[in-house]
């Protein structure tokens, strides 16, 4: 079981890192931020969780969705910019005003939804690199104890997928 | 019939977005689940050709170049997508490769493949290469060299056998060399240059000091060679090559040294054109090495896969060689070279991808490629050892088929050139090449029948199995069949294409359209005294010597 | 000066990558990639024009002619590059870290190349001898299961390496671990 510190610390930063990442995927298409470093720092988030809750609930909450979450956001990137057509350029930028009452005006266009995208693949990476890491780190442990599980060690903490989601982020950025 | 140059985004966009619907749809289960994942996958593949077909038609048909300048950010600014008539027969022998392994490779993988995500990491490799052909930009061809690598390291190492992982430590650190040198080469280009920009860096290189070109030139050749498997840096190649399925190695073996050729071609053409007259002697030595060590190695190889994963070498050669004497012209026409290395190339890929099938098919009947434990399978399947007869000798280079037209035009291109020495060695491959095949069709085919009794009957008798394996080689041996019956069009046809590859100031200029670019290097960029290129004059030099020119 | 440190900087973290590409520790050639691809960054760092307290980016769209003739912008594009390179390589670490690891729990030997492990001879490709017993672990073991909508079990199964048995058994009773 994690340490108290943890778990409290867990209860406090988590909200405040989530917030951060979308604060910073919001404000990225002019100035520093954007989907990448707002995936990073969700993903710090659920590696938070991982740290304080153990690795099992973590995987049991969100492991199914991420390699959907994957292909959610290179589908979303892509077909942003594939909105960009319709000015006559792949990938052309196209932007619209929403007025919001009382917060002022809200620039939406093609780059959000573009970086909306990367966030997705970012965070779905990179948390399931996080979860196949703690569970290789967890038999490492086990082995050098003495004890070879035969569970654990023939267990492929190895899934292409998690890699082929590193493929497709490179292209984005 | 005019083309958008937005079509140019398709091939990589839709294998992406496939394989992005694959992802969001497939979790990981249900063989259901994997069908439709192969139907999906199929359908990318189909458009993926039609789109080749498109933009082949447009640009080698019609001698267009297409200029997609993403985002409408024009050209220094922005990405730039290029594609022309080099590219665009690249391209379509990619789809068609791609096409015609996916059969095999739906019949071959196993479930547990298939389930760790098979399908749409084809796709990915598909996107990386077709976006290494139409890159327009050193750095986006870096990013799309990292994504083909990406999606290749896990397809080699899919299934994690232990001869798999091994192999595959040694295929990622060398290509993770290869791929550090070459973006180092992209750093100098920008800190010297000041620009990324393929058709700018053609426009402003001739003005830079000898030292910096010389060191640019030097920096690609190594980082593209080794991805190309030339002479000394080709070790990743035959070191991995023989371990994943059988389907994965055709793929490799059509695709990826081909990505190498081509930024060959393409850098040295458009680049340093210059250089193929003052480096002709070293580029002629790799060449010749490369041949016949390729031939050499694959002479000493136990299995079926490793000798024909260093017939890859060997012919790789044969294309630096084309690429050596490319500026060379004769009677019929400058950039003669050019034109016969691009028609080996168009030949060598669909060859050697129907040969690798074939004997994966063998591997797959017999439980092993070890050719002294196997043979006499051509009682059982006949068909398979006719279509690999035919495969091996037009690999050989016996006439009808394109190995001979591709071949003899290379040859003529040296002859005509004087280069003695590297055309028999040339012809000295091909001997050796003739053996090989030989002695693979020999061992594998012919005698008695016998099969290693340690690994157990293998569970190929479904017809449909059967017809989805065969029928992709057969179609390739026929296309190959048909390109050396046709050869007289299909080598005009290569000719255009480079002719069109050779020529920088079209290239240049279509990618910016004078107002954009300022040909004001930057700063701290120091000049030296303009050298103008002599090719075309020592080119004309060149062909009055030659003996098969009618002398004036 | 500082483009000398730079210069300094760039050619000895390649150098002790290559070092520690050469060496025979699997951990150790991660780390010299790792250095590699940093010696690589700083070059590209390099290529853009050193430059001290000049931002690349400006808020104040106003100000901007003043600024501009103040003193040139930092060039943005280096560090673009850079920051794309970082992923790449950050991926590729990902990847070789995974690869080893599983070769590890495989071999059980941290050694990239020695006689000592029998498995290396499968890929050495100047290696003409006999095969061990340990080529049944070749890929060749693997299933060529029927047409994938039959769900009867197989005849003639091939006997499957011990490693691989327990995870099929549950990935065919789809309750297969998530990553």
């Amino acid at each position: 079981m994690p340490e108290l510190y943890l778990r409290l610390l867990n209860r406090i930063l988590t909200p405040v890192l989530l917030l951060l990442a979308i604060y910073l995927l919001l404000r990225g298409h002019n100035l520093p931020g954007g989907g990448f470093i707002a995936g990073l720092m969700a993903a710090a988030a659920f590696q938070l969780q991982i740290l304080s809750r153990g690795h099992d609930r973590v995987r049991s909450a969100i492991g199914p969705y991420l390699n959907s979450g994957i292909g959610l956001g290179l589908a979303v990137a892509i077909c942003a910019g594939v909105v960009g057509l319709f000015e006559g350029t792949f990938f052309k930028g196209l932007w619209f005003k929403l007025n919001l009452p009382l917060l002022g005006y809200l620039e939406l266009g093609t780059p959000v939804i573009f970086d909306l995208g990367v966030f997705l693949v970012v965070v779905s990476v990179a948390t399931s690199f996080l979860l196949g890491l703690s569970r290789v780190s967890e038999s490492a442990v086990i082995i050098g104890e003495g004890s070879v599980s035969p569970d654990l060690t023939d267990d492929p903490a190895f899934d292409p997928m998690e890699t082929a989601g590193e493929t497709s982020r490179e292209v984005e950025s | 019939m005019a083309v958008s140059a937005n079509l140019l985004a398709a091939p990589v966009a839709a294998p992406l977005l496939i394989a992005a619907l694959i992802l969001l749809l497939a979790r990981w289960g249900g063989r259901r689940l994997i069908r439709h994942q192969i139907a999906l996958t199929a359908l990318a593949l189909c458009f993926n050709f039609a789109v080749a077909l498109l933009i082949f038609q447009a640009t080698a048909g019609q001698g267009e170049r297409l200029v997609l300048q993403m985002g409408a950010w024009s050209a220094p600014y922005g990405i730039t997508v290029y594609g022309d008539g080099l590219s665009a027969t690249l391209l379509l022998l990619t789809a068609l490769v791609a096409l015609a392994v996916y059969p095999f490779a739906v019949a071959t993988i196993d479930y547990h493949r298939a389930r760790m995500g098979f399908h749409p990491l084809y796709l990915f490799l598909l996107m990386g290469v077709n976006g290494a052909f139409l890159s327009g930009d050193l750095f986006n061809l870096y990013v799309f060299f990292e994504v083909l690598l990406m999606a290749s390291f896990v397809l080699l190492t899919i299934g994690a056998q232990p001869a798999q992982t091994n192999s595959g430590i040694r295929y990622v650190v060398l290509n993770l060399l290869a791929s550090t040198v070459f973006l180092v080469a992209a750093g100098i280009a920008y800190g010297t240059l000041g620009t990324l920009n393929m058709a700018q860096i053609a426009e402003r290189l001739p003005l830079a000091s000898p030292a910096v070109r010389t060191l640019f030139a030097g920096l690609l050749l190594v980082g593209f060679g080794s991805k190309a498997a030339i002479f000394p840096l080709f070790f990743w190649l035959p070191a991995s090559y023989h371990t994943p399925p059988p389907a994965v190695t055709a793929l490799f073996g059509g695709l990826l040294t081909k990505v190498g050729v081509y930024t060959l071609f393409r850098s040295f053409t458009l680049f340093f054109p210059e250089l193929l007259i003052s480096w002709q002697p070293t580029l002629l030595t790799i060449a010749g090495a490369t041949m016949l060590v390729g031939a050499l190695g694959a002479l000493a190889q136990p299995g079926i896969r490793r000798v024909l994963s260093f017939h890859i070498i060997s012919h790789v050669g044969f294309m630096l060689m084309g690429l050596a004497v490319a500026l060379s012209g004769n009677k019929l026409a400058i950039g003669f070279g050019l034109g016969a290395a691009v028609l080996y190339l168009c030949h060598h890929m669909i060859i050697k991808t129907a040969l690798i099938m074939a004997g994966g098919a063998v591997e797959l009947h017999m439980g092993s490629d070890r050719l002294a434990s196997i043979g006499g399978l051509v009682t059982r399947h006949p068909f398979l050892a006719f279509l690999f007869f035919m495969a091996a000798i037009s690999l050989a280079g016996v006439p009808p088929f394109s190995g001979f037209v591709s071949k003899l035009s290379l040859l003529q291109i040296t002859l005509d050139t004087r280069h003695w020495l590297v055309s028999g060695v040339s012809i000295f491959a091909s001997l050796l090449t003739m053996l090989n095949m030989m002695r693979l069709w020999r061992e594998s085919f012919w005698g008695d029948y016998k099969r290693p009794s340690r690994v157990p009957t293998r569970i190929l008798q479904s017809s449909l199995r059967q017809r989805l394996m065969l029928t992709p080689i057969a179609v390739l041996v026929l296309l190959s069949l048909g390109l050396g019956i046709l050869g007289g069009p299909a080598f005009r046809l290569s000719m255009r294409v480079a002719q069109q590859a050779l020529d920088r100031q079209a290239y240049i200029d279509a990618v910016s359209p004078a107002a954009t670019f300022s040909t004001k290097p930057p700063s701290h960029f120091v000049p030296t005294t303009a050298t103008v290129p002599t090719f075309l004059t020592e080119n004309a030099a060149d062909l009055a010597r030659s003996p098969f020119v009618p002398s004036p | 000066m500082i483009s000398l440190l730079l210069a300094f900087a760039v050619g000895s973290l390649f150098a002790c990558g290559a070092y520690m590409i050469m060496r025979r520790g699997q951990i150790k050639l991660i780390l010299g990639l790792g250095l590699l691809s940093h010696g690589v960054n700083l070059l590209l760092f390099g290529s853009g024009r050193l430059a001290e307290g000049r931002p690349p980016i400006f808020l104040d769209k106003d100000s901007y002619a003043e600024t501009i003739a103040w003193s040139l912008p930092a060039d943005p594009l280096p560090q673009a590059l850079i920051l794309t390179a970082i992923v790449i390589s950050f991926g590729i670490t990902a990847f070789v870290i995974v690869l080893v690891n599983r070769r590890h729990t495989i071999t059980a030997t941290d050694y990239v190349h020695g006689e000592f492990v029998p498995l290396l001879k499968e890929g050495d490709p100047f290696d003409f001898s006999e095969p061990s017993e340990i080529d049944q672990y070749d890929w060749l073991a693997y299933e060529v299961d029927e047409v994938y909508d039959s769900d009867e079990p197989l005849s003639g199964m091939p006997p499957r390496p011990p490693s691989e048995h327990d995870e099929s058994a549950a990935m065919e009773e789809d309750n297969y671990q998530w990553p």
